[in-house]
């Protein structure tokens, strides 16, 4: 939201705020939702994600709990993903082209899942280094 | 026997690799990040087929963080020669343009010098550094996706016993 609203004030942080999205994303105009009359800084698929997650991370306290470190089972991961891998294969191979809302719908929908998978490996992560800082500290007698 | 866990570098090399030069390529680089995720996921598929024991989802985000830094530095790579393709492309496109428009925008001249003149070094670093950061979040993710699918391993009772 803040690129094209630096973009509509004219402001030249505007190039700064869509050129740390670049790497991220194509940043096709006629792909993305626009606000302040200006195309956000990634497209309607990758907006979708970032909400997807954002959503994902209100979910996961209330399926998963601070005490639980479980991977979601490979079978929901592709049932989750069908959508968007359809979508995109589809768009890419010019089958069919979809509205800038079904892309924002199926990356929604798969960015949901990735919480659960990132906090997962974080936590997993930090859990283990702490695990061998402790059994590397000399025992006290 | 202990039989020992392969080293996390090859296989972190082959796929930020390719993931890299999927995200830079014109055409192809059209799947944002999630070439990314991907080439972290053949990383922890390559890294499970060489160990004899499962993948954690903390290898995976290791696997997933080193598969996003190579990544960036090889898109960071291979991304000058497009850039300046496209630079070659705007300026031929320009004249050309130029000469059945009787009044340019103005400045555009400024603006083509501007882009010829290419990013100073630090930027370039600085574009790199932020690239990696960014790039890493999205190998975590890869990285752990892959150790959940490719990762588990059946533990077999040691041969020999009754």
């Amino acid at each position: 939201m803040l690129a094209p609203y630096l973009r509509s004030r004219s402001s030249p942080w505007a190039a700064l705020a869509y050129a740390f999205y670049k790497p991220l994303c194509h940043q096709v105009a006629s792909r993305s939702l626009h606000c302040f009359g200006h195309p956000l800084a990634v497209c309607a698929r990758c907006t979708g994600i970032y909400l997807g997650f954002l959503l994902g991370l209100g979910l996961y306290p209330f399926l998963r709990g601070w005490r639980q470190l479980r991977l979601p089972s490979g079978r929901v991961f592709f049932i989750v993903s069908t959508p968007i891998m359809v979508d995109t294969a589809a768009n890419f191979l010019r089958l069919w082209q979809t509205s800038n809302a079904v892309r924002l719908a199926s990356g929604v929908i798969w960015g949901t899942i990735l919480p659960f998978y990132f906090i997962t490996g974080l936590a997993d992560l930090l859990i283990s280094r702490e695990k061998k800082r402790l059994k590397s500290l000399p025992r006290s007698p | 026997m202990i039989q020992q866990r392969p080293g996390m570098f090859r296989p972190a090399l082959i796929g930020g690799i390719a993931a890299g030069v999927l995200t830079a390529v014109p055409l192809v680089n059209c799947l944002c990040c999630l070439w990314i995720i991907g080439g972290a996921m053949l990383a922890a598929y390559l890294f499970s087929k060489d160990s004899p024991t499962s993948l954690t989802p903390g290898d995976g985000a290791v696997l997933g963080i080193l598969t996003g830094i190579v990544a960036a530095v090889t898109d960071s790579i291979v991304s000058l020669p497009f850039e300046t393709m496209n630079r070659e492309f705007v300026q031929r496109f320009m004249d050309q343009f130029s000469q059945f428009v009787k009044e340019m925008p103005s400045g555009w001249e400024r603006w083509l010098d501007e882009r010829a003149g290419g990013m100073s070094p630090a930027w370039f670093f600085l574009g790199l550094l932020a690239t990696a950061v960014i790039y890493a979040a999205f190998g975590i993710l890869g990285g752990v996706i892959g150790a959940s699918i490719f990762g588990r391993k059946k533990i077999l009772p040691p041969q020999g016993t009754p």
